[in-house]
């Protein structure tokens, strides 16, 4: 064998090894001096994390002397998975196996939800209690399935209130997310306040996420939110809704509602709507049972609207209480149709034409206001508009101005008997304070007072007027006509209690079913305040679809009068004395 | 005739360069398993790097033994312990650890070998022995039928375990040989041109099926049929080709690998501050074994990165240096065919590591984490020292 062709052969192979050398060193070059900045951007962001640590909610109480705990969060923890990283790194059916007995939940439920391998998040349980959240852990980290294999825990809470359905339109709920958000209620409205301040954890970590503490740059523990302490008593609250659910059961109704209100400065003592529903297990209740009727549903107030059109008529001094109007028997023809009297008479006072609740009188009545006076006087009582409660989806019912199209010849003395016009039980609370104390739309209010974690308090609520519709002679007449509905030959004896004199109206409302005044289908309502002479309490009930009774005398009166007795009792109203006669100023 | 016992002519021959340059390489790479192993609080991994010292301790031995002894003696041997290894390799394939899905260890009395390893030094051996016969005719085809059909027996054997990038190691070794023997240029650029065919077809059965628009699991299916390859190899060659498609599977240990020569820049982080593997995102599994160079690139920087690739090229320098000046040419065999071994392990490691190659699993001579490769590089290492110092022909003696 020669020599020359070999060593050009390792010459060859020399020059091979030296440019394999050049092609490292160049690469190495441009990896290190050109680094891609968003690669090691990439690689400084995949090290750093931020942890927000949930605040706990604000809780609610409820506005007794003796503050009841309405509603709190307390700390949970959620079993979350990564699916993913599960099905990469460990067999699912191991780890199904391991937390199965632990779980209230079948081991294929827990496949299931683990199955879908491009998934990178699942909750396995959500809301555990530390008892059990610490058991299942410890096996997680026994079988080293730990947060690097797709199985952790979470930090979460979970919301709780302890008295179900009481006072739960009121309430309302938050959500189960991580953030507790307010859906319904003043959890809603006032959700600002509740929600508080998270807090952030800013750091580094490791490849298996586990903290390098000494390297924490930031931390800003959260800010608890704000508790709420309504100016609904609890039981009162408990009264009212006692006193619905067993007029639902007794008269076979839809529903039912009342409320229950301070007539001096606003304030809801209790504000009930039912069927209702358990607070604690919200997603599974219907729209129906989420309605809040006390607010949220508007009728036809029939004859409760009554007392409107009378303050009115005084307050110009159109007429006086004894001034008598010819009932026409009973049926009257007016404008082509024909308007009648539950009970025919011939001749009324003023004064009686409310004790009797006659239509045909105070439509004649109305027709001295003129629309346009009756119009801005409705709305002076806080018809056709919200009043500002401060509670989600209050309406504002219907009350058309006369100078739109809906305005007929009719609507006037239709009106007047409380046809044509769709109101809530809100608003006739407020109708019946401004009468009770002397002439003052009153906002009505449920919130008494926002307090911070820290002591401060951050909203207070006050009485404010909204309007004043009548003055306070007006008002005192009104009283004293009001309380004549509850005596013997009125339409609401049955709305009066021991001790108190009780003023009050009642209303028969039939409703509208497919655009026909529905024969069977009525709203049995009373509303009134006590005691007559120094009004302290408003109380509006109301009875949806009462069978086979449905005046507001026989069915809404009874209501009314046994919430009464018992809220008066219980806030230990001075009892009147009953030979002092009121008259007729 | 004491041959190769002189001990004059061991001081006077030896490469003391040679032997600097491979000390300065292990003890880099026992500093460097520390450093990399050092995160995580386990005592197997904190242990490694004693476990590698001590394996550097077997191995100095042995390379100072294959030094000292006449490499003639060792080559004619090769037949004898090629066929030993082969039957490592088999026994390996039928009792073995199966680590991480490949079966490639197997257990000795506690120790654990990696028969593939000691098969590369083997097959050098009995490869060099038969092209440096008398009777062998070096430009004649039996002659390359010969040397591929020793690569290929324990490069089926391996590819069996599986380790594609072992396997590959024999028969580009028996090119080399065969390339500096004198096989004739044409025969062997006919050689050549059938490999390109083979990785043409490879890269067909890769990339045609994609280009057709076919699934993933479709993709697969063709793969297997056309190549007998694993899912796992055809998961990497992808990768390889596209380090974004599978960021958190295949393709993870290479971006992360990058990042962290990236994060190196020109002076390093610090020895023992490398976030990448401290941190844990170069897994402590990699980190001290195929991807310890992007350990030291990143604590290092480009200038550590750039004092190990000359260390290396020193090393291959030497051997070269080494083969130029053999007086017979089962020596200068002997001493390319070791020298291209330690060199294709240096650039096809560092290569992946800096995302120029595929993923092979190729250690880094040296300075990886790992017994056995250890003591076969120092033996070969040894071996090409001893090309060196028995330089001076036999006959002469």
């Amino acid at each position: 064998m020669n020599e020359a062709p070999i060593v050009r052969r390792m010459r060859v192979v020399e020059g091979i090894l030296g440019a394999c050398f050049i092609l490292l060193a160049l690469r190495l070059i441009f990896l290190h001096t050109r680094p891609d900045p968003s690669r090691v951007r990439k690689a400084d962001a995949s090290s750093r994390f931020v942890r927000i640590q949930p605040a706990p909610r604000g809780r609610i109480y409820d506005g007794s002397r003796t503050p009841v705990l309405l509603a709190a969060s307390v700390a949970r923890k959620d079993l979350c998975a990564d699916p993913f990283i599960l099905h990469q790194r460990t067999n699912v059916a191991a780890a199904v196996a391991l937390l199965a007995p632990f779980l209230n939940q079948p081991a294929s439920r827990l496949e299931e939800r683990l199955a879908n391998s491009s998934n990178r998040f699942v909750y396995l349980q959500r809301h555990l209690p530390e008892e059990i959240a610490e058991p299942i852990w410890q096996a997680i980290s026994n079988a080293g399935l730990h947060r690097s294999y797709g199985i952790y825990l979470r930090d979460s809470t979970f919301r709780k209130y302890p008295h179900g359905d009481h006072l739960c339109h009121v309430i309302g709920f938050a959500s189960r997310d991580v953030v507790e958000r307010g859906l319904a209620g003043v959890e809603l409205v006032f959700d600002r306040y509740l929600q508080g301040v998270p807090g952030v954890i800013r750091g580094r970590r490791d490849a298996f996420s586990t903290e390098l503490y000494t390297l924490r740059e930031d931390e800003t523990p959260p800010v608890p939110g704000a508790d709420l302490y309504l100016t609904v008593d609890g039981t009162i609250q408990y009264f009212a809704e006692e006193a619905i659910e067993e007029a639902i059961i007794a008269h076979r109704a839809k529903g039912a509602w009342a409320i229950v209100q301070r007539c001096h400065t606003g304030e809801i003592l209790a504000m009930a709507s039912r069927p209702a529903f358990d607070l604690n297990r919200f997603s599974e209740s219907s729209a129906d049972q989420r309605t809040n009727r006390a607010i949220s549903i508007v009728y036809e107030p029939g004859s409760i609207f009554k007392p409107v059109v009378l303050a009115l008529a005084f307050e110009r001094k159109l007429v006086t209480p004894s001034q008598v109007f010819d009932c026409e028997s009973g049926s009257w023809f007016h404008e082509g149709r024909i308007l009648r009297d539950y009970h025919p008479y011939a001749r009324l006072s003023v004064a009686d034409i409310l004790k009797k609740s006659s239509n045909i009188g105070t439509a004649k009545i109305a027709l001295l206001l003129g629309n346009e006076y009756f119009y801005e006087g409705a709305r002076g009582f806080g018809y056709g508009r919200r009043l500002g409660i401060e509670l989600p989806n209050e309406e504002a019912g219907i009350l058309w101005s006369p100078r739109s199209p809906n305005w007929s010849r009719l609507t006037c003395s239709r009106m007047a008997i409380g046809q044509g016009v769709a109101v809530t039980a809100l608003q006739m609370a407020g109708m019946m304070s401004a009468i009770a104390n002397g002439g003052y739309l009153l906002r009505p209010w449920a919130v008494r007072r926002v307090v911070a974690a820290d002591g401060t308090v951050l909203k207070q609520g006050e009485p404010e007027v909204l309007a004043r519709p009548i003055s306070a002679e007006t008002s005192a007449l009104m009283r004293y006509l009001l309380t004549r509905v509850t005596e013997e030959g009125g339409t609401g004896t049955r709305a009066r209690i021991e001790g108190y004199r009780v003023a009050g109206k009642t209303g028969t409302a039939q409703k509208v079913v497919q655009g026909r005044y529905s024969e069977t289908d009525y709203v049995a309502s009373f509303a009134g305040f006590f005691p007559a002479d120094q009004p302290e309490i408003t109380v509006v009930v109301g009875v949806d679809e009462p069978q086979p009774f449905h005046t507001g005398g026989v069915v809404a009166a009874p209501v009314f009068a046994r919430i009464a007795l018992q809220t008066a009792r219980y806030l230990a109203l001075k009892p009147c004395s009953l030979d002092n006669e009121s008259s007729i100023p | 005739m004491k041959r190769g016992w002189q001990f004059g002519e061991v001081v006077r021959n030896s490469q003391w360069l040679l032997t600097g340059f491979v000390a300065a390489l292990v003890v880099i790479g026992i500093l460097f398993v520390r450093s990399a192993s050092a995160a995580r609080a386990d005592p197997v991994l904190q242990l490694l790097y004693r476990r590698q010292l001590a394996w550097a301790a077997v191995g100095f031995f042995l390379y100072g033994l294959l030094a000292v002894v006449d490499y003639r003696r060792w080559v004619e041997m090769g037949g004898g312990l090629y066929g030993v290894a082969l039957i490592l390799l088999v026994l390996t394939l039928v009792m073995g650890r199966t680590i991480y899905g490949s079966r490639r260890w197997l257990n000795f009395f506690g120790f654990t070998l990696q028969p593939s390893e000691l098969a590369k030094l083997a097959f050098l051996l009995v490869a060099v022995w038969h092209l440096s016969l008398p009777g062998t005719d070096r430009t004649r085809w039996k002659t390359a039928w010969v040397v591929l059909g020793l690569a290929a027996v324990p490069a089926a054997l391996v590819l069996r375990q599986p380790d594609l990038g072992t396997a590959l190691v024999f028969p580009t070794l028996a090119v080399v040989l065969l390339l500096i023997s004198g096989f004739p240029w044409r025969k062997l650029l006919l050689l050549g041109s059938v490999a390109v065919l083979l990785i043409l077809y490879l890269a067909v059965a890769l990339v045609g099926p994609k280009w057709l628009g076919m699934g993933e699991e479709a993709q697969q299916r063709v793969f297997r049929t056309m190549t007998g390859m694993r899912e796992y190899q055809w998961k990497r060659l992808t990768v390889f080709l596209d380090p974004s498609a599978d960021p958190s599977g295949a393709g993870y240990n290479t971006r992360q690998s990058l990042l962290a020569v990236g994060a190196g820049g020109w002076r390093g982080v610090g020895y023992g501050a490398g976030a990448q593997s401290a941190l844990g995102y170069l897994p402590s599994t990699v980190a001290p074994t195929d991807f310890i160079f992007s350990v030291i690139a990143e604590e290092t920087g480009f200038l550590g990165a750039v004092l190990l690739l000359l260390l290396y090229f020193g090393v291959v320098g030497c051997g070269w240096r080494t083969a130029w000046r053999a007086t017979d040419s089962a020596g200068r065999l002997l001493a390319s065919g070791i020298t291209a071994m330690v060199f294709l392990h240096v650039f096809i490691n560092v290569g992946m590591t800096i995302g120029l190659l595929p993923v092979t699993g190729l250690p880094l001579p040296l300075v990886s984490y790992g017994g056995t490769f250890m003591l076969a590089t120092l033996a070969g290492l040894g071996l090409l020292q001893s090309v060196g110092i028995h330089r001076k022909p036999a006959e002469r003696l």
